[in-house]
């Protein structure tokens, strides 16, 4: 096999998995309040600037990296409260899109202010760049193989507590109806609380695994990512979790392969053609289900 | 044990119910009666808590939940069938009922619940897996009755449970309600248009009109007063 072919093959598998990471964030907040999380993005900056700079206050890596996590699930709490809860007051409003993202882009400045906009180098959490294993005679990464462990064990477990577990149900039902959910007894305010938390949290996880793999972060990290990672959540299916790994998959192997061979230019671009041509084929996505709703 | 004092209840500028007051004993049938519009979903929604309220306080076993989640009031007892029989029709008949079951107290083990269920309506054990949605309108309610009955609630509230079946179905379902109103002891509060066949089952009546409570009285009193001519 070419051995460009192939390390772009790889390449787009890891950036695909991380956008899959991202989509799959996106599907948490949407099935329960139907709003998406546009500050992801800086989320994912925030969550790979902090545990660097928390390293370089002489905490240990491990520690670094869980402070920033909870952090991130901290501000996924204020996300809710403040920028989606009073947004989603009037039916049918749309206002949390204007607020997330501009959540995101007020983090993204309070980073450069912080942190300043240089790029900094981002520690080695489990394997440097240096760590391969031999595929097919061809040298991998460890970090890639990581990163694509990450996202599909992290996709079973959610597949799991959605389809096996009484929790689980209750965030369908909440997604259905969340009036009757809540006069059933289920506690509505407190999942979809808890869908903004692990939304965030899978965000800061993303962002560390592909900081892991650039090497570096910058406070305008992060942003392309949520773009990409919306993408795919859309071409594989809004809602559906197989939808997001696969729609990560094809986004990041097609922009890898068509930067590789034809322009770097157009990696961005052809994301987007392919966005475009599944709604107009295909709407509700490679695995969405068309919403029906029978009176 | 259910009592509302002085409640109103206001979606913006509509005012859907001023100063109603209702007492409902354990073990005992209550009708709501009342027009389209005269604010008998309202007054449920507000017992419930998804009704915004204005004024008035709600008490269960004479505890004040006026201020309650509707979910905390759910724990405490509370069990409603909103109007327009509303159920997860995406989900099956088995998933609908271990939601309802799963969240507050209850005093029957799953298998002993569900079993219970399909005693009683022996079609939902044939229909099991199949989307809620699907179903009959008789079989949704029967859905609805047991995952609304399924956890014993202290208090039921009933909304329409008539409308849109066929008479045969509507004699099941009440026969259904007044089975449970018997054996629970609960504090059973049925809203209902057609208020002959509500009264049948209740033992005490309250007719709404345009918000407020027109009339009280014991079901025989109402059903004697010829109440159909002059309130509904």
């Amino acid at each position: 096999m070419d051995d460009f072919f192939f390390s772009l093959v790889l390449a787009g598998i890891s950036v695909g998995a991380v956008y899959a990471l991202v989509a799959l964030g996106l599907n948490l907040t949407f099935w329960t309040t139907r709003a998406l999380n546009f500050g992801q993005g800086s989320l994912m900056m925030l969550c790979a600037m902090l545990t660097v700079h928390l390293a370089a206050q002489g905490l240990a890596l491990l520690l670094a990296v869980l402070g920033a996590l909870f952090i991130i699930g901290g501000l996924g709490i204020f996300i809710e409260r403040f920028a989606v809860r009073p947004a989603l007051k009037g039916a049918g409003s749309m206002g949390w899109v204007v607020s997330t993202l501009g959540f995101g882009i007020f983090l993204q400045g309070v980073a450069a202010k912080w942190f300043g906009a240089q790029a900094v180098a981002f520690p080695d959490i489990l394997f440097s760049a240096q760590d391969y294993v031999s595929v097919f005679g061809q040298y991998v990464s460890l970090q890639y193989l990581v990163v694509l462990l990450v996202a599909v064990a992290l996709i079973l477990l959610l597949e799991l507590f959605v389809r096996k577990t009484v929790w689980g149900q209750a965030v369908h039902a909440v997604s259905l109806d969340p009036e009757l959910a809540g006069v059933q007894g289920i506690p509505v305010r407190r999942i979809i609380l808890g869908s903004f938390i692990a939304s965030s949290l899978l965000a800061g996880v993303a962002g560390l695994l592909i900081a892991q793999i650039g090497g570096t972060v910058d406070p305008a990290f992060g942003f392309d990512l949520v773009l990409l990672g919306f993408v795919a959540a859309v071409f594989g299916g809004m809602g559906s979790s197989v939808g997001a790994l696969v729609g990560g998959l094809v986004v990041g192997l097609t922009s890898k392969l068509v930067g590789g061979y034809i322009s770097t230019a157009a990696e961005h671009a052809i994301a987007f053609a392919l966005l475009m041509a599944m709604l107009a084929l295909r709407p509700q996505g490679l695995f969405g289900r068309i919403e029906v709703s029978k009176a | 044990m259910l009592e509302v004092e002085g409640l109103s209840v206001s979606y913006g500028a509509v005012q859907a119910l001023t100063d109603v007051s209702l007492s409902a004993a354990a073990g005992s049938t209550t009708a709501v009666l009342g027009a389209n519009g005269a604010g008998k979903s309202s007054l449920l929604r507000a017992i419930s808590g998804i009704a915004p309220i204005g004024a008035g306080c709600i008490r269960l076993d004479g505890q004040d939940v006026t201020r309650l989640s509707p979910q905390a009031r759910a724990r405490h007892g509370l069990a409603h069938a909103m109007e327009g029989r509303r159920l997860f029709r995406q989900m099956n008949v088995e998933e609908n009922l271990r939601l309802a079951w799963s969240f507050g107290a209850r005093s029957t083990p799953w298998a002993a619940a569900l079993e219970d269920v399909y005693a009683r309506f022996p079609i939902l054990a044939q229909k099991s897996r199949i989307a809620s949605g699907l179903l009959s309108g008789g079989q949704q309610q029967m859905v609805i009755l047991s995952c609304t009955t399924i956890r014993s609630p202290r208090v039921l509230l009933l909304d329409e449970p008539s409308l849109g079946l066929a008479p045969l179905i509507v004699r099941q379902i009440y026969a259904f309600i007044a089975g449970f109103a018997r054996d629970s002891g609960a504090t059973v509060v049925i809203a209902e248009q057609m208020a002959s066949i509500a009264l049948q089952v209740a033992d005490r009546g309250c007719a709404l009109r345009r918000g407020r409570v027109a009339l009280t009285g014991t079901a025989t009193e109402l059903l004697r007063g010829g109440l159909a001519a002059t309130y509904l």
